[in-house]
C-alpha cells in the first residue's frame, strides 16, 4: 500500500488551474521526484499535501486517510515535514532553537509546556543536535540562525524537517540558490536519507533527479504528463517535447 | 542569581528613599503591567494596542467588589487577575483573526468600546469622575494603609510577577511564541497552532494586566475613567519601547524611566510629553532595543576602546 495517494488533485486560483487532477501514489520508503518547468504546479501540489491550501478537488490519502483541508498544524502532526524553496526559518532564533522547536512540536504531550525550562527537555536538545550533526550544523548550534551564510541556511531548512521526525519528507528544491560545491553537499546529503524517509522531491537539476529518484512524475501546466521510472521518464517523448526539450539525446 | 536581579533589588530597596512613595509604588505597578504587554509585543511581535481593556475592567471589577462588598485583598487580587484574563481571552479571540495593522486596529478599536462603556456606565463606574473610594484593607491583618507597607506589597507582587514571567519566555511556550514573531508560517508547519498560542499570549498578558489594575486602584484609592482609556494604552506600548521590548527586563526598565520623567519633570514643566517624544524617537532610529540595547552597546563599546590597539604593519612612525 502506497503512503501517500493523490486522487484527482485539483487547485483552481480563479480561472487559473494551477495543479489539474494530479493522481500520485508514493510507495513507503521510496523517493519520489515531481520535475516540471516554472509554474507547473509543483509547489502548489506541495502547499496541498500540507494544508496551506485546501483542494478544489479531490483526495489526499495519508496512511489510509483523506486528509484533505486539514489544517498545516493538523498535517504537521500526522507526520509529514516540508522544507520550504524560499528558505524558511526563525533568524533570530538560535540555530539549536530552530531545530528544537521542530521536535516540540511532534511531542505526544505538551506538558510543561508554559512552565519547564526549555532546558528541562534534554532528549529533545539531544534529537536537534544528532540532526544538525546530520546535516552539518553541529559546531553552530548556538548561534543566531541569521547569522550563518545562505548555503547553511538551506542546511539548516533541512534539519528542521528532519527534526520533526517525519514518515513523509517533502523537499521543495533542496538546493535552490546553492553554489556548485554546496549543491554536491546537499546532493549526498539528500541521498544519505533516503531510504530512511519516504521522500517527495521537487528539483530542477536533472541529472541529480536521474540518479537518485526511485519514481519520477513530470508535471506541465498543472498536470502529470509522464510518470514512471528514471529509465522510463528518459525514453518519453512527450517528455522530451515539454520539458527537456533538445537538451538530453 | 543574576547581575539583573541584584540590580532590581536594589532598585527596590533604594527607590523609595530617593522618590514619593507612591511613584515609588507605581513605577512597579507599571512595570507589571509592561511585563504583560511585552510578551505580546516583543516576544510574539504582537503590538496590541488596546492593554489598558484589561487594566481598567480589572481595575473597575476588583475596585468594585472591594467597596462594595468588602472583600480581602487576595480575593480582589485574584478578581483582576482572573478580569484582565478573561477579557483578554474575549479580546484576543477576534483580534488574533487578523494580522498587522488590522491587528493593531481591533486592538484599540475594541478598546474604545470598553472605554466608551464605562464613560456610559455612570451608575458603577461613575463616568468621567473615576470610581472614588477603593479601600486598601488589611492584609493577613497587616495594616497596608501606610505608603511604605503598600510598597513593599506591590514589590513583593512585582517580583512575584517578575519570576512567573521569566519562567514563561523561558519555558517551552516562550520560544514558541518567539518563532512566531520570527515566522509565522513556518511555526504553522511545524505543528503549532498559530492564532492559539497567541491567545494564549494574550490570557497571559491580560492576567498580567489585571493584577497591575487592582494594584493601581488600591493605591490611589480610585479608578480613573483614563485607567481604560486608548491613551493609558499607549503609554505601556511607549515605556516598553524605551525600556526595550523583547528582553524580559526592557519593560521594567520603561516603566521606570516612563513614570519617573512623568511625575518629576511634569511637576516643573507642562510640556514633558516633548521630552518623551524625543525619547521616543531617539529609541526608534538608533536603539531599537531600547534602554537595554543602548547599555548592551555602550558596553560593547567601552570594551573596544579599552582593547589594545591591533599593531598595524604598515602604520607610519
Amino acid at each position: 500500500m502506497p503512503l501517500v495517494r493523490t486522487e484527482r488533485l485539483t487547485k483552481s486560483f480563479g480561472a487559473l488551474t494551477a495543479v489539474n487532477a494530479v493522481t500520485i501514489e508514493v510507495e513507503e520508503g521510496s523517493l519520489h521526484s515531481v520535475i516540471g518547468p516554472n509554474g507547473a504546479g509543483k509547489t502548489t501540489f506541495f502547499n496541498l499535501l500540507t494544508g496551506q491550501h485546501s483542494p478544489t478537488a479531490g483526495r489526499i490519502i495519508f496512511d489510509g486517510r483523506d486528509i484533505a483541508g486539514t489544517p498545516p498544524h493538523g498535517v504537521a502532526h500526522l507526520g509529514i515535514a516540508r522544507s520550504f524553496q524560499r528558505t524558511s526559518i526563525f533568524p533570530a532564533l538560535s540555530i539549536l532553537d530552530n531545530v528544537w522547536l521542530a521536535a516540540f512540536a511532534r511531542r505526544e504531550s505538551w506538558r510543561g509546556l508554559a512552565w519547564r525550562r526549555a532546558e528541562g527537555y534534554p532528549e529533545l536538545t539531544r534529537q536537534a543536535l544528532v540532526v544538525l550533526a546530520e546535516v552539518g550544523l553541529g559546531e553552530k548550534a548556538g548561534q543566531p540562525a541569521r547569522e550563518i551564510s545562505h548555503g547553511e541556511q538551506r542546511q539548516l531548512e533541512l534539519a528542521i524537517a528532519l527534526a520533526a521526525a517525519p514518515r513523509l519528507l517533502l523537499l521543495d528544491e533542496p538546493a535552490a540558490g546553492l553554489s556548485p560545491d554546496e549543491t554536491q553537499k546537499m546532493v549526498a546529503l539528500v541521498r544519505k536519507l533516503k531510504g530512511r524517509y519516504t521522500i517527495i522531491l521537487i528539483e530542477h537539476k536533472i541529472d541529480v533527479v536521474m540518479t537518485m529518484s526511485d519514481r519520477i512524475s513530470v508535471m506541465h501546466f498543472g498536470t502529470v504528463i509522464a510518470e514512471g521510472t528514471p529509465a522510463e521518464i528518459q525514453g518519453d517523448p512527450e517528455v522530451r517535447r515539454a520539458y527537456l526539450g533538445g537538451a538530453r539525446t | 542569581m543574576s547581575k539583573a536581579w541584584l540590580a532590581i533589588l536594589a532598585a527596590v530597596v533604594l527607590l523609595p528613599v530617593f522618590v514619593r512613595h507612591a511613584i515609588a509604588t507605581e513605577i512597579w505597578i507599571f512595570a507589571i503591567f509592561g511585563l504583560g504587554l511585552n510578551l505580546l509585543m516583543g516576544y510574539t511581535g504582537l503590538l496590541s494596542f488596546g492593554q489598558a481593556t484589561f487594566f481598567g475592567s480589572a481595575a473597575y471589577v476588583a475596585g468594585y467588589l472591594l467597596k462594595y462588598y468588602g472583600i480581602n485583598v487576595f480575593l480582589a487580587l485574584g478578581a483582576g487577575i482572573v478580569v484582565g484574563a478573561v477579557s483578554a481571552a474575549a479580546v484576543g479571540y477576534l483580534c488574533v483573526q487578523r494580522s498587522g495593522l488590522y491587528f493593531i486596529m481591533l486592538t484599540f478599536a475594541l478598546n474604545q468600546m470598553f472605554y466608551f462603556t464605562a464613560y456610559q456606565w455612570t451608575t458603577v463606574t461613575g463616568g468621567e469622575d473615576g470610581m472614588p473610594g477603593i479601600p486598601r484593607p488589611h492584609v493577613l491583618g497587616l495594616d497596608i494603609q501606610r505608603p511604605l507597607a503598600y510598597y513593599t506589597t506591590v514589590v513583593v507582587l512585582f517580583l512575584l510577577a517578575l519570576w512567573v514571567m521569566k519562567r514563561i519566555v523561558e519555558s517551552p511556550l516562550g520560544k514558541i511564541l518567539q518563532a512566531i514573531r520570527e515566522n509565522e508560517l513556518r511555526a504553522e508547519a511545524l505543528g503549532y497552532d498559530v492564532p492559539r498560542m497567541k491567545l494564549a499570549a494574550f490570557v497571559v498578558g491580560g492576567a498580567f494586566s489585571g493584577l497591575a489594575g487592582v494594584l493601581y486602584a488600591m493605591l490611589f484609592g480610585i479608578v480613573p475613567l483614563e485607567s481604560i482609556g486608548f491613551v493609558f494604552s499607549g503609554n505601556v506600548v511607549f515605556a516598553t519601547l524605551i525600556g526595550g521590548s523583547g528582553s524580559l527586563y526592557g519593560p521594567v526598565i520603561g516603566s521606570f524611566v516612563f513614570i519617573w520623567l512623568s511625575e518629576s519633570v511634569s511637576s516643573m514643566w507642562a510640556r514633558w510629553p516633548l521630552l518623551l517624544g524625543v525619547a521616543f524617537v531617539i529609541v526608534v532610529l538608533f536603539f531599537r532595543g531600547g534602554v537595554v540595547e543602548a547599555w548592551a552597546r555602550f558596553w560593547a563599546w567601552r570594551a573596544a576602546r579599552h582593547a589594545p590597539e591591533p599593531v598595524r604593519a604598515d602604520a607610519p612612525r
